[in-house]
């Protein structure tokens, strides 16, 4: 695990909303299977007082706090207050916010996250399906089914892509330590870069799974930043330039960003890149 | 979504930045209606969203004699395919000098980029490359409401003084307008003056409802209907429908299509939440283009229930055929539901694209 373990207390913001609400009973049915302590409290403003699936529910952060132990938040927020939410948790001490919440104006997201590292706060999204290190700590909306306890690091931009790997890794035998979604906005938080840090520095992690996409160049910067071990694979060959293949972020601009061009300055780092994502396994068994 | 020339130059000259003088006409008439406004001679430009537009053809010099049958040739025509519906007529300048500055969003800072070069009016995407040493360039944090004193003296350089407040308000306009890119090229400087002699801006499209923009124009008309539902939509030119749920699982789908030399005709996400409804409107919306032979639905997801989605699949009635790949709860009764409808259910993606692409 590198972000929290089974001791970890969490927060989720957007607590009595349907996601949030939803997600908090997935994420403390996995910390009950684990015997980790899970969502401890939930924050909407003006719900104090009520429960969500039996987790009391505070006006603010700091409130929460004043009653329980946390150092996580996971914001389920609607996409105009969620800037202010990721704030709110910075401001307030935590040391992590997971922003799940899509469709964040991207300026809203560039001030947060500036505010956030001001406040020694680190952001992961948003836009993001949070994070799963199987057998300690489920931070978002992952499906938890589909993974299982390993040393192969996992981080992408996308979600349902990664449960995908996931899965195939899974059925290959090759569990996970962490799996990351950094999101698939232009400008997130913990980017390739970070996680391949935290990965390398960690001691169950052997070999990391990059799943990256069409626009900007984050992918080659965190190959190029590690030693660890990196497979990859780059989701959007066949996009057409200056069309945005659903995230905000996955998009070719003025000729940049391109699948192939990105695939080749891997290649060119010795870096293994996979044409399809069911030859991942095969390349990841070739290097452990 | 970008803005249109005439647009922006609204907008900049709102926020303090001079802009040359001139009228946005919609008919001939209209400019004999605004003649004696402009000066005798001036230039017509098109106002149409395409790149090299005065290469091709989309800026004319015309004066009061001519400037009526100029601007019906404008009319008439189109710019690399683009009608042009409306024409900004706007005062000719005596150029001394063409600047450049932008200011973008920059992924791997997560900061503002400003660029400025004295070398204006050509391709900046070019410039990069042949001359990196002739841009220079300045991140700033988005906490910050202003250009400090030195990053606008760094960026400067050598260039006249006077460009420095156009700049400042360059990067006001970013922030006021959620702008992911707002340039002037070229930024030039005449006898009269500092101007924006061109202005293109490009805004947030998650923020279009707080900057009072209803309508997202760059949509096509089917991508405005599917955005109705809720999905991200592409318009593509193959004839193999796609339909998946998230953006990098569906863009896996339609790179398998390409690997096994198919041709997709679109990119569907339907997003979370994959119920019978959403799928049935998503299959029903891919099935309306005309080149689409085949559909491949891609579906994988914790929450997502294989039995509605089946449902959705068979209420949509559509003539063409659908290869289907489903993973989440309710597997086995979603997979009894399509084969009682003749529907071909496969395990794995790349079966389901294998079929489809041998299915056209």
């Amino acid at each position: 695990m590198i972000y929290g373990d089974r001791k970890t207390g969490v927060i989720v913001t957007g607590a009595t909303g349907k996601q949030g609400a939803f997600h908090i009973a997935l994420m403390n049915d996995y910390a009950r299977k684990v015997g980790g302590r899970g969502v401890v409290a939930g924050v909407s403003p003006g719900k104090a007082g009520q429960e969500v699936h039996g987790i009391p529910v505070y006006n603010s952060i700091r409130d929460a706090l004043r009653e329980q132990d946390a150092s996580i938040s996971v914001v389920f927020v609607p996409a105009a207050a969620a800037g202010d939410s990721i704030m709110e948790a910075a401001s307030a001490g935590l040391s992590l916010v997971v922003a799940i919440t899509e469709h964040i104006p991207v300026h809203d997201s560039m001030q947060a996250i500036a505010y956030a590292r001001l406040n020694d706060c680190v952001v992961i999204g948003p836009n993001c399906p949070g994070l799963l290190s199987p057998g300690e700590i489920k931070l978002g909306i992952m499906p938890v089914h589909l993974s299982s306890q390993g040393n192969i690091g996992v981080i992408s931009r996308s979600g349902t892509l990664t449960y995908e790997i996931v899965d195939q890794l899974s059925r290959a035998g090759l569990g996970q330590s962490t799996i990351v979604g950094i999101g698939g906005d232009p400008v997130i938080g913990q980017t390739f870069t970070d996680v391949l840090q935290r990965f390398s520095e960690d001691e169950q992690t052997r070999a990391v799974v990059l799943i990256g996409e069409v626009g900007g160049s984050l992918e080659e910067e965190g190959a190029r930043s590690t030693d660890i071990p990196i497979a990859a694979y780059i989701a959007g060959t066949s996009a057409p330039p200056e069309k945005r293949m659903g995230h905000a972020g996955a998009i070719i601009e003025g000729g940049e960003g391109d699948a192939r061009s990105k695939i080749e300055r891997l290649r060119a780092m010795d870096v293994p890149v996979a044409s399809r994502p069911s030859e991942i396994p095969t390349i990841i068994k070739k290097m452990i | 979504m970008k803005l249109l020339e005439y647009e922006a130059k609204t907008i900049f000259a709102a926020h303090g930045i001079p802009v040359p003088k001139g009228v946005v006409i919609k008919s001939s008439a209209e400019l004999a209606a605004h003649i004696l406004d402009l000066p005798a001679e001036f230039i017509l430009k098109a106002q149409v969203d395409v790149g090299g537009r005065g290469k091709a053809g989309g800026i004319l010099m015309a004066d009061r004699k001519n400037g009526g049958e100029r601007a019906i040739e404008f009319f008439e025509k189109t710019i690399k395919g683009v009608p042009v519906h409306e024409i900004l007529a706007e005062e000719r300048l005596a150029i001394t000098h063409e600047y450049y500055a932008s200011i973008a969003i920059n992924r791997s800072s997560k900061q503002a980029l400003i660029l400025f070069t004295d070398s204006g009016g050509v391709d900046i995407e070019t410039l990069v490359k042949k001359r990196p040493d002739a841009i220079r360039k300045a991140s700033i944090p988005l906490l910050l409401n202003r250009i400090p004193s030195f990053m606008l003296r760094d960026l400067l350089g050598s260039a006249p003084k006077e460009l420095g407040p156009v700049i400042q308000s360059l990067y006001r306009v970013f922030l006021a307008k959620d702008a992911l890119l707002a340039e002037i090229n070229p930024l030039v400087t005449s006898a009269t003056g500092v101007y924006a002699a061109d202005a293109k801006l490009i805004i947030d499209d998650n923020a279009l409802g707080r900057q009072g923009i209803i309508q997202n124009r760059d949509l096509t008309e089917r991508e405005r209907e599917a955005e109705k539902y809720g999905f991200s939509y592409v318009e593509l030119h193959g004839n193999i429908g796609v339909i998946g749920n998230g953006a990098g699982l569906t863009m896996a789908t339609l790179d398998l299509i390409e690997y096994y030399r198919g041709h997709a005709a679109n990119f569907l996400d339907v997003g979370g939440g994959a119920d019978q409804e959403r799928v049935m409107h998503a299959v029903r919306l891919v099935a309306a283009d005309p080149s689409v032979k085949v559909i491949v639905v891609n579906l994988l997801g914790g929450i997502t229930r294989c039995d509605d989605v089946a449902r959705g699949i068979i209420s949509a009635g559509i003539p063409q055929p659908v290869i289907v790949r489903l993973a989440g709860t309710n597997e086995a009764e979603g997979r009894r539901l399509l084969a009682g409808s003749g529907y071909r259910m496969l395990e794995s993606m790349e079966q389901a694209v294998l079929a489809a692409v041998e299915a056209v």
